[in-house]
């Protein structure tokens, strides 16, 4: 822990903001000081994004104002905010879809060929790859476009931008969402050496040991107010947690009867050059079966075939006692498989539909009657969603762009679950949303189990893994690697194992 | 100093780096059947001309064929940066509709200029400020009224098509200048002179937008304006300018078209569905399915061959209309279904 500096850098003073009649900010002083790690939770839509993004001239607070460097302003705009050497990596990714990788590193400073008006191309492809490289040991072909990116390349490409200009503060908004446990601890050692040369760093997560292994201060949100601001050393996770919700957690996984039934499905000899290699496996009814791995370790591309999102050049995959069959997302959705899928503002929920249609929109024939919709039962289970899964928000008639981050993804994750299928294919199923929202969800997954549903869950939250199934395949460069029945493992070893053994302790920390 | 030192990786991690998800790669193969496609469906139509019509391929026609492209290729050059700006949404995103009744407008302001004795700066500079004016009405409305592009520009074609009525009556107005007539002319190698406007202004554009910061910014604004306005730029200036661009390119194509017409003529508006056209079918044309300025070209010379080639072959005209809304279909769905999305 370094020695707190009593030098402010930024002071919100009295800020209020409202979206409509919705107040999702009031009153909130805070003050950040310089070459701190200050860390800032609270609940799926306690205003956190809201919060950063006043500070980015992205929004206007109807009252107070923001402190930066002992100069007031009451409005800033994004250039001021750049020049001012303030960066943020944001929730929601804001990379130009068909933009290259240096192209979308350098957008708004690009280099050009000196003496002329014209746009380095080489210069900005070569310090792509150096860059990325250099923070994070990723290497792109230089014609990859940012649509083509997995979510976490997406998300390495984002901080890069980030870091190119030298930024005197640094924002991040859950930026280890998208990140597998080597990429987020590339980050924090990153982060821990910028803050040693005497960068601010404001650091938004749900994850409370980060906050606690990388925060020097933390604030608490909660529905819109201040509700703490403590040094990390005088607090712990379980008092955050508190102040966040107010009330107590309990238990975070649900108890349940391991008893796996029948075979429902299995999966033999599949492979795919590059992605992996001789996958084979069986899901059994009741069970939840957990898929874990490295980016590129091949458990998410097999996820994705068993959908019929990618194809395998060999192997079978059979349903119950059905045929084999060559995997199509139609298919899939009638032999009754479900996938909630890991970018789910991207493929999970229609922004401009109400909350109450997306949730029902995957079950839509539930909800029909002689070919309508049945608006009063659509309705209801919005409803029952809505008030199980602690959505915040407005109503089940307000559309989804005004919701929070966190909250999008409730309601992607309430509209899988909602419809009932054999199979569930969860990837990342609790990225981006709080506590109370994941004890839910898991508890929500075991009733899936106990009504004899198969599950998978890949996740590179180790600890849900190890809590929510009953085993684990563990992906090790395109192989499962290792199989282990989920009670008899530790954090450590599982870490150890998907990171390929000892070589894990050499980065971790 | 933050840039310089390496953070530790391991060597493995180094060594698997990933790949870019396989999903987009039969996207990246659609695209690119798309683009060879549309290539070969322009040297197929060549070919079955050249076959159908003994006229097609002398050099007179193929110089008619240029000089009916330059001016449409103006115009749909202007339209293609709006696009770009703006956007590809077919509802709410960039277009301009008004540029074909802008031509019309500045070609009769330039010919009543030069009947009523101007000399030729002068009618230019007339011809080419309104263009201008009616850029900088269009910008207004989307940037400062919040019109979407769709119904502004709409209703600022008619309000120009009016006023082109009022300042001709309704006829025709001559105009013979030593500008127009060397421009109607031909230059060197024989090649109608509008054909070497038509390929400097598109040159001269094609720098500007695909290998300027500008035009990175342009594509930027269009494609995903929150990343855009994140990255600090202001939005409406690229808005606005690029309807003063379009507004400029229409008053450069009505010169265009006096040279050509010798004079003013009624029923600019004929020009507007070919136009769009023009614009759309170009993103096919490019790598990325997105508006270039290059694809714009060879798109304005494919629609220039179609337009020419029917009239060779005595189609009515309203056949080569029907197969240009076609097209608009056609193209519209595939790039829409093609293009990478938001992520
Ligand atoms: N553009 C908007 N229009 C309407 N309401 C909005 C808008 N943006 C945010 N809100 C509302 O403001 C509140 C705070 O949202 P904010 O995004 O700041 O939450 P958050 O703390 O970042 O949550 P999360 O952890 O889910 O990202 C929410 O109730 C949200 O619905
Ligand atoms: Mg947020």
């Amino acid at each position: 822990m370094i020695q707190q500096s009593t030098q402010p850098i930024i002071h919100f003073q009295g800020i209020e903001k409202s979206f409509g009649g919705a107040k999702a900010l009031s009153d909130v002083s805070l003050t950040v000081h310089r070459g701190t790690v200050h860390g800032l939770v609270g609940q799926n839509g306690a205003g956190k994004s809201t919060l950063i993004k006043l500070l980015a001239g992205l929004h206007r607070p109807d009252a107070g104002q923001v402190e930066i460097d002992g100069e007031a302003y009451d409005h800033l705009t994004p250039h001021l905010v750049e020049s001012l050497g303030i960066h943020f990596i944001h929730q929601d990714r804001l990379l130009v879809p068909s933009f290259t990788v240096g192209e979308a590193l350098f957008l708004g400073r690009e280099p050009r060929i000196p003496g002329t008006p014209f746009l380095d191309r080489r210069q900005m492809q070569r310090r792509a790859q150096e860059v990325l490289q250099r923070y994070f040991g990723l290497s792109l072909p230089n014609s990859a476009l940012i649509s083509q990116l997995s979510t976490a390349e997406k998300q390495i490409v984002q901080i890069t931008r980030a870091l190119l200009d030298r930024p005197k503060i640094l924002v991040f908004d859950e930026p280890t969402a998208a990140l597998v446990k080597r990429e987020a601890d590339l980050l924090f050692t990153l982060i821990r050496r910028l803050r040693d040369e005497g960068i601010t760093i404001l650091y938004i997560s749900h994850y409370l040991q980060e906050i606690e292994a990388l925060c020097d201060v933390v604030t608490v949100l909660r529905n819109g107010r201040h509700v703490a601001t403590k040094p990390i050393a005088e607090t712990s996770a379980a008092e955050i947690a508190g102040l966040m919700v107010n009330r107590d957690i309990g238990d975070l996984f649900p108890i349940r009867e391991k008893s796996p039934g029948a075979a429902l499905l299995t999966v033999e000899g599949l492979s795919a050059t590059g992605r992996y290699r001789n996958v084979g496996f069986t899901l059994y009814r009741g069970e939840v079966l957990g898929l874990t791995g490295l980016l590129g370790s091949g458990a998410k591309d097999v996820l994705r075939t068993l959908f019929g999102l990618e194809t395998a050049e060999e192997g079978t995959v059979t349903v119950a006692e059905q045929a084999p069959w060559r995997a199509s997302p139609v298919q899939a959705a009638r032999r009754k498989l479900a996938l909630v899928p890991e970018d789910r503002r991207r493929h999970g929920v229609a922004l401009d539909l109400s909350v109450s249609e997306n949730t029902t929109l995957a079950s839509l024939p539930r909800f029909t009657r002689l070919g309508l919709v049945d608006r009063a039962s659509e309705a209801a289970e919005a409803d029952r969603l809505i008030t199980r899964l602690q959505i915040k928000t407005a109503g089940r008639e307000a559309l989804l762009r005004t919701l929070s981050g966190g909250n999008q993804q409730k309601v992607a994750i309430a509209k899988w679950l909602s419809r009932h299928s054999d199979i569930y294919l969860l990837d990342e199923p609790t990225v981006g949303v709080d506590i109370a929202a994941k004890v839910e969800i898991y508890a929500l997954i075991a009733e899936l189990a106990e009504k004899g549903a198969g599950i998978i869950v890949l996740s590179s939250d180790l600890p849900e893994l190890i809590g929510l199934t009953d085993r684990i395949l563990i992906f090790f460069r395109g192989e499962i690697a290792r199989e282990v029945v989920s009670d008899t493992i530790t954090e450590d070893a599982l870490l150890a194992e998907v990171t390929g053994s000892s070589e894990a302790t050499r980065y971790v920390g | 100093m933050l840039v310089d030192t390496a953070l530790l990786v391991p060597a493995s991690a180094r060594a698997d780096t990933p790949s870019p998800q396989k999903t987009t790669v039969s996207q990246g193969l659609a695209g690119i059947a798309l683009r060879g496609g549309a290539l070969a469906v322009f040297v197929t139509v060549f070919v079955l001309f050249a076959f159908a019509s003994p006229i097609f391929l002398t050099p007179f026609n193929l110089g008619n064929i240029l000089a009916q492209s330059a001016i449409s290729g103006v115009l749909a050059i202007g339209l293609t940066v709006v696009i770009i700006a703006g956007g590809g949404n077919v509802v709410s995103g960039g277009i301009d509709l008004s540029l074909a009744a802008n031509m019309g407008l500045s070609a009769a302001v330039y010919a009543a200029l030069s009947q009523a004795g101007q000399v030729d700066g002068v009618a230019v500079l007339a011809a080419l400020g309104t263009g201008l004016a009616i850029g900088a009405v269009n910008a207004l409305a989307v940037t400062w009224a919040r019109i979407v592009p769709l119904l502004a520009t709409l209703a600022v074609m008619n309000v120009v098509g009016g006023l082109e009525l009022v300042l001709t009556q309704n006829t025709v107005i001559p105009a013979i200048t030593p500008l127009l007539e060397s421009l109607s002319g031909s230059g060197p190698f024989g090649i109608p002179a509008l054909a070497y406007v038509l390929l400097g202004f598109a040159l001269i554009t094609a720098v500007v937008v695909q290998a300027t910061p500008l035009g990175l910014r342009l594509y930027a604004v269009g494609e995903f304006p929150e990343a855009a306005r994140a990255s600090g730029l202001a939005l409406k200036r690229f808005i606005a300018g690029s309807f003063l661009f379009s507004g400029l390119s229409g008053g450069i194509a009505g010169i265009l078209s006096a040279a050509y017409l010798s004079g003013s003529t009624t029923g600019a508006g004929e020009l507007l569905l070919p136009v769009v056209v023009t614009a759309l079918l170009g993103q096919v044309f490019s790598r990325r399915l997105v508006p270039t300025i290059t694809g714009t070209l060879l798109s304005a010379l494919f629609v220039g061959v179609l337009i020419n080639g029917f009239q060779l072959l005595n189609l009515s005209s309203t056949l080569v209309s029907g197969i240009q809304g076609l097209l608009i279909l056609l193209v519209v769905s595939a790039t829409t279904l093609l293009r990478p999305k938001e992520g």
